[in-house]
């Protein structure tokens, strides 16, 4: 087996009484696109800045590249986007990028051509020699993301990466992301939004409360946590849908509205009695599908309707 | 090693890039430039044309040597005498009021008898015009009251000639050709340059950690570089700029004092020469600036850390402010008794050898055991501030919220 990117193994990471991360084990394979799922205040956020060498675990082990030593041993191999973004704001530009390449040992000149080959790409080769607090919220994102792969890392870790994204620069980075997999380079993203991390995501670990609930490759997730699933959707009338989704013998759980809704089986229930009732108490139905369970049906399974208004987030010190 | 260049470099870089960097810059030489032009406006001022009467009440021709020798020692005095009669000092007054005249001297026997004059006039606050008037009849009495007594003319004049003294300082035991005047220059200089750059720079420092700080940059920086290089980055490359500037003042004021000539200053008799400074005060003023900038920045990096905002940070830096400025207002003390226990303290004490030592040192040598022992202190106390600093640097960068008390700042030093 080619040795693991990350190995976390129990990590634990205390605030103040209060216990941000606890005994959490995952590893990242080469390769892949890992996606650490969890509500606000879940600890991604302290996960990721312990495998960063910006919090020092209280317990446990973190392992980059099969070696020992966290993050900052291996900066040159590791991409990082933080959460809160922030760049010089009265910097120009293409200075940011080559200072940031610069500290992760890059050499400056290398960084200079790499990074207008970077601007010209994402277009914003013309705004290279302009203050960051020239360009529109937009563009500095595109800016951060461009620091984050500009010395091609082998590891790139993004926190929250999609946050706060237009869809335009949503897509960007998705492509550039995946991109990056076809490269061989190794991605680890935190998200709360689900149906993001399904799309792209190989593996996926998710977090409540600093504990890990599930992780593994999202088809063997979805496989182990769905149980067999229908989608429906009506076109106008929907019947007696309320009493027949309603019927435990047939449906354990119904998630949805008027209109539409996804269904979780009761044992062996057989879908082909509820498209029976339902047509015959008069709805007419636009959709009838067998199907996985999204990633965000399963999250709130696990992660239960309290827990995924997550956790207040403690004070002062600690974010995420 | 590379890390901590880049960190460097983009610190100096960025400073000298900024439009405030070339105003400083300039504005330091032009403000040298203002106060030679405000002793060229002083000089030009004292030597201003007097209209004085005197307003004779004695009984001898006493009044009338004063007016006329009066007239002879102050070219620039305008003198006429009247004699003292009722209503004349009335209408002497109306004449001040109308400006037609800048005052009145009044006189009678009793000023050779018992020393009393008294001048009434519009230019009272003028320190020369009075000095001049006050020597010139301190003379005129003095003569008058020997020659009262019968002592030959010519004999008063002997005893009249003035004493001038020439105070030349003794540095080790070298007499150089720097006067009593240069010496206070040279220590004042360094006071004002020292308290000056080292403020300054040390919140440049703190203002650069708080921007890290705000914009939330420093997440990125941190796990690339240890903050520690990061810290020392910033200091060195804030003070790269400060040594830059200071380079460009010292030398301009070089330049400034070697071209007074041109403005006409030393032919105005102003009593002030830009001192030559000798190698050991620069090596020693250099050596000073560096290790109290390092120590000052240091605690301003703390500073900036602790603090979440702007206004937070220039609250905390006050206290620091003030333990620099103890120093820099004992400067009097220092140059009047460079001997004293109290001088010997403020050189030995490391948060304010920086500027005590340097001044002490223009003012007359200090011993060499001294002067050792001060430096050895205030590269310890760099050291240990700089740890220290470090580590509360290390958590504090990395924090958002209420600035941390006096405990939790112990906390955070421990905290491995």
């Amino acid at each position: 087996m080619t040795p693991a990117i990350i190995e976390l193994d129990r990590v634990t990471k205390r605030f103040a009484g209060h216990v941000a991360v606890d005994r959490l084990s995952l590893t990242v394979p080469p390769g892949v696109i890992y996606g650490l799922l969890g509500p606000n205040g879940a600890g991604k956020s302290t996960t990721i800045r312990m495998l960063m060498d910006i919090y020092i675990p209280d317990e446990g082990t973190v392992r980059v590249f099969g070696g020992t030593g966290s993050g900052r041993e291996h900066s040159s191999r590791i991409g990082y986007l933080p959460e809160e973004r922030g760049l010089y704001p009265k910097m120009r530009v293409i200075d940011v990028l080559v200072f940031l390449a610069r500290i992760k040992g890059m050499d400056g000149r290398l960084a200079r051509t790499r990074a207008q080959e970077w601007l010209e790409r994402l277009g914003l080769g013309e705004w290279q020699s302009r203050k960051v607090s020239d360009l529109s919220k937009g563009m500095q994102q595109k800016v951060q993301f461009i620091s984050t792969v500009l010395h091609d890392p082998d590891l790139v870790v993004m926190d929250e990466a999609f946050s706060g994204l237009d869809p335009v620069n949503a897509q960007v980075l998705k492509d550039t992301v995946l991109d990056l997999r076809r490269r061989g380079k190794t991605i680890l993203f935190s998200t709360h939004i689900m149906e993001q991390a399904e799309k792209i995501c190989d593996y996926v670990c998710i977090i409540a409360r600093g504990r890990k609930l599930v992780d593994g490759t999202l088809a063997d997730v979805k496989r182990t946590h769905g149980g067999r699933h229908l989608v429906v959707a009506f076109d106008g009338a929907s019947g007696d849908a309320e009493r027949i989704f309603a019927d435990t013998r047939l449906v354990k759980k119904a998630d949805g509205t008027q209109q539409a809704a996804e269904l979780e089986l009761a044992g062996d229930a057989d879908a082909q009695e509820i498209l029976k009732a339902l047509v015959s108490s008069g709805a007419r139905l636009a959709r009838f599908e067998l199907a996985e369970p999204s990633l965000n049906k399963i999250f709130i399974d696990l992660v239960g309707p309290e827990a995924a208004t997550a956790a207040a987030r403690p004070e002062g010190a600690i974010h995420g | 090693m590379d890390k901590v260049f880049a960190v460097i470099r983009r610190e100096f870089v960025e400073r000298v890039r900024t439009r405030w960097f070339w105003i400083g810059t300039i504005l330091g030489p032009l403000l040298m430039i203002g106060i030679i032009g405000f002793q060229i406006l002083l000089a030009g001022r004292t030597a201003a044309e007097r209209h004085i009467t005197v307003v004779d009440g004695s009984t001898t021709e006493f009044g009338a040597r004063l007016a006329s020798q009066l007239a002879r020692d102050v070219p620039r005095f305008h003198v006429t005498r009247v004699p003292r009669r009722p209503g004349a000092v009335g209408a002497l007054m109306t004449e001040v009021g109308a400006k037609q005249l800048d005052g009145f001297l009044l006189i009678s026997d009793s000023t050779i008898e018992f020393g009393a004059a008294e001048y009434r006039g519009s230019n009272v606050s003028s320190v020369a015009d009075m000095e001049q008037m006050e020597s010139a009849l301190r003379r005129l009495v003095f003569a008058a009251r020997l020659e009262r007594h019968g002592i030959d003319t010519l004999v008063v004049q002997q005893a009249e000639i003035p004493v001038h003294l020439a105070s030349h300082k003794i540095s080790g035991t070298q007499l150089t050709t720097e006067s009593g005047t240069q010496s206070f220059v040279t220590g004042f200089g360094m006071a004002i340059l020292l308290f000056v750059a080292i403020l300054m720079y040390g919140i440049n420092v703190m203002s650069s950690v708080l921007e890290e700080k705000t914009t939330r940059i420093v997440e990125v920086l941190v796990s690339s570089l240890r903050p520690f290089q990061l810290m020392i980055g910033k200091v060195i490359g804030a003070g790269s700029v400060g040594i830059v500037q200071l380079s460009v003042w010292v030398v301009s004021a070089k330049l400034l004092s070697g071209a007074r000539h041109l403005f006409g200053v030393g032919a105005a008799g102003v009593g002030f020469e830009f001192p030559s400074i000798p190698a050991a005060t620069l090596v020693v003023f250099v050596l000073y600036f560096l290790l109290g900038y390092f120590l000052y920045a240091a605690i301003y990096a703390a500073v900036g850390a602790m603090s979440s905002t702007e206004a937070e940070a220039r609250q905390a830096q006050v206290p620091v402010q003030l333990l620099l400025m103890i120093p820099y207002l004992s400067f009097f003390a220092l140059l009047n008794d460079s001997s004293s226990p109290l001088a010997v303290w403020l050189t030995l004490i490391p948060f304010w050898s920086p500027i005590a030592a340097p001044v002490r040192w223009g003012a007359a040598r200090i011993p060499m055991v001294q002067l050792v022992a001060s430096l050895a202190i205030l590269l310890g106390t760099v050291v240990l501030v700089t740890w220290l600093a470090s580590r509360v640097y290390r958590v504090g960068i990395l924090m958002t919220g209420k600035r941390p008390g006096v405990k939790e700042l112990i906390r955070w030093i421990r905290t491995a």
